[in-house]
């Protein structure tokens, strides 16, 4: 045991050390102009859903998702070659219908996440990454025909691992970034009611047992991205897949919740500047992505 | 590297866990009764107090279930099957059909609207928030409400009581009521009360077994804000077997008060809050869930007594006469209330 708590020590000061040295990496080269470009991109999204929730019904139901989503990738002040950070927000609605296609469940979900990754360059045109974030999403799936069972609301806190591979290239004379990136929450915080519990309940004051910690034990979450940046001039057009997946199984309440979009965006790269800039300083880009 | 293969393997059988795979019925006669039984048998709550033995129920059913079965057929079958629930709660719906326990069939109708309205009101009262009202001509104030499902606004309500403010005493009829929202109970409850209330206790299943229940919990109702127009004179409800869910919820916390009097036929019952489930053919099945006691701690799955020496039947008699024995009854109620004072 005392190993183990050993070695999570030197894992947590190796990473101390390496987050200040590449700080001090900042302070040495002070003398040039380091630019890090938002890269900001606002996509819409539209595919398939797969919903199965068990308080509102044991049928599973199918239909279509679409999302807004925005999302801003940076590198990090403190270590811009070897940190980057990433935040993405969205809404999204699904309309699914049971097998016999005579009732409709309806979706509505916000989701924000917050990561931080640390890159690493294989070759100059392929890089990974892997670090870890939080994430919040929450909802509700609307089943008009249900009495007092009508509404299945979704609160889901966690702590996720990911982890990114981004390959630049050019097709002809147009440069353009593969990226592929991985989410799979570890741990969190979820909302459940009780297997019957009726939300009257919870309205007239039983909030007991609401709230539950999430592990792979009871939840099982995983988003997967697939796309590819367009960088027409100044323009980056985002060509993509994103497929989510949300298993939970907790008061032998079951829920699986499977997406599949595919994704258009459009967006850019954004630097902030300064009064004070000048031009002419010997300047250098560094990029989250490209 | 050993506790980290071991790290992994928990991780895996976690992950195991958390996929759960949900049974899957096929859409067929067989598959849709074998669902619909599942339904019942895995979230029904009177099993125990109603003494049914659901799998005994389901193989006498299920003999009879093939897959040669017209639609009709396997309607008419199943909903003969939730019928031995004895639960005006439990529905089957299909697109063409909603199957009944009518609970109230083997006793009088009790109500007559008509006879109410012309030979009592004059036709003479004010419609608000589905609330009927007025004040009688001996100066008791009357208001018959027809269903929770209609909502009701506070600013309603106050410009209701402060029309029956100058009665001596009032009638609150809620027959023929089958319920609605337990929310408009809480609303209206809170105008009858002077201080916090305790309304009862609720429960729920915690899981498929017949004996999963969670610890009953006790909850309140709050009187109405001081700036609302609250009634705590003498009360009389009047109730018959069709004072259903919701009603019978007003009528089991109401009852307890101390200037409340039932007056009328026992009420319907229908203590269990319904949820409602689905079958692979897209059928639905609606079913009492979450049973709610009164403050006594008493299931009223079937029915609220009148309070004692207030049992009162119409016989068509009556009717045909434009005679309301049980508003008669509760007129009489209240004189003695108020005289008893």
């Amino acid at each position: 045991m005392s190993t183990i708590k050993n070695k999570v020590i030197a894992l947590i000061t190796a990473t101390f050390a390496t987050v200040l040295a590449s700080a001090a990496d900042i302070a040495d080269t002070d003398s040039c102009k380091l630019l890090r470009p938002v890269n900001s991109i606002y996509s819409a999204e539209v595919g398939s859903a797969s919903i199965l929730d068990t308080y509102l019904t044991p049928i599973r139901y199918t239909g279509i998702n679409a999302r807004i989503g925005y999302e801003r990738m940076q590198a990090m002040k403190f270590a811009p070659e070897k940190w980057i950070m990433t935040l993405g927000a969205g809404v999204s609605y699904a309309n699914v219908e049971n097998r016999v296609r005579n009732r409709t469940m309806h979706s509505l979900m916000v989701d924000f996440a917050w990561g931080m990754l640390h890159r690493w360059s294989v070759t100059p045109s392929l890089k990974i990454a892997a670090g870890g974030g939080a994430s919040f999403d929450g909802g509700v799936i609307y089943n008009a025909a249900n009495s007092n069972n009508p509404v299945s609301a979704k609160i889901n806190f966690s702590v996720n691992p990911m982890a990114m591979a981004v390959y630049n290239t050019r097709i002809g004379r147009l440069p353009i970034t593969f990226r592929y990136q991985a989410t799979i929450p570890m741990m969190g915080v979820f909302f459940s009611p009780d297997y019957g519990e009726s939300f009257y309940e919870i309205y007239v004051g039983n909030r007991d047992n609401l709230a539950h910690f999430g592990w792979w034990g009871n939840r099982f979450d995983m988003i997967n991205s697939v796309s590819a940046d367009l960088r027409l001039g100044n323009t980056v057009i985002r060509l993509g897949y994103r497929n989510t997946i949300e298993n939970s199984w907790v008061c032998n309440i079951s829920t699986q919740m499977r997406t599949h979009t595919f994704t258009i965006g459009i967006g850019g790269d954004w630097i902030s500047i300064s009064p004070d800039f000048n031009p002419s300083a010997r300047c250098r880009i560094i990029s989250a992505l490209y | 590297m050993k506790q980290l293969r071991h790290l992994l393997y928990i991780s895996l059988l976690a992950l195991l866990v958390s996929c759960h795979s949900q049974e899957e019925f096929d859409n067929n006669a067989v598959g849709n009764f074998d669902a619909l039984w599942t339904a019942i048998d895995e979230n029904y709550c009177f099993f125990d107090f109603k003494s049914i033995d659901w799998n005994e129920v389901g193989n006498r059913y299920r003999a009879k279930v093939t897959n040669e079965m017209t639609q009709q057929e396997l309607f008419s079958l199943c909903s003969e099957m939730i019928k031995e629930l004895k639960d005006g709660h439990t529905n089957l719906i299909s697109s063409w059909d909603v199957s009944y326990y009518r609970y109230w069939d083997q006793y009088p109708q009790n109500y007559d609207q008509r006879v109410v309205e012309e030979k009592y009101l004059n036709f003479n009262y004010k419609t608000c928030s589905g609330i009927k009202y007025a004040i009688m001509s001996n100066n008791f104030g009357y208001m018959y409400y027809g269903s929770f499902a209609a909502g009701i606004g506070e600013g309603n309500l106050d410009y209701v009581l402060y029309e029956l403010a100058s009665s001596d005493g009032l009638i609150i009829d809620v027959r023929d009521n089958g319920g609605g929202l337990l929310t408009n109970v809480e609303t209206l409850v809170a105008r009858f009360i002077d201080k916090r209330t305790y309304a009862g206790a609720i429960l729920h299943k915690t899981g498929p077994g017949h004996h999963d229940f969670s610890e009953p919990y006790d909850y309140y109702f709050e009187p109405a804000k001081d700036n609302r127009i609250r009634y705590i004179k003498p009360i009389v409800i009047l109730t018959n077997r069709s004072s259903y869910s919701a009603t019978n919820n007003f009528v089991s916390i109401m009852k307890y008060r101390d200037n409340v009097r039932i007056v009328g036929d026992s009420t319907g019952g229908g203590c269990g809050l319904p949820f409602t489930s689905e079958l692979p053919n897209g059928w639905l099945i609606r079913f009492s869930a979450c049973p709610i006691l009164d403050p006594a701690g008493n299931l009223t799955e079937f029915g609220i007594d009148p309070s004692e020496g207030c049992k009162v039947d119409i016989s068509p008699y009556d009717t045909a006469n434009g005679i309301d024995p049980i508003l008669d009854k509760g007129i009489e109620v209240l004189k003695s209330m108020i005289n008893n004072k």
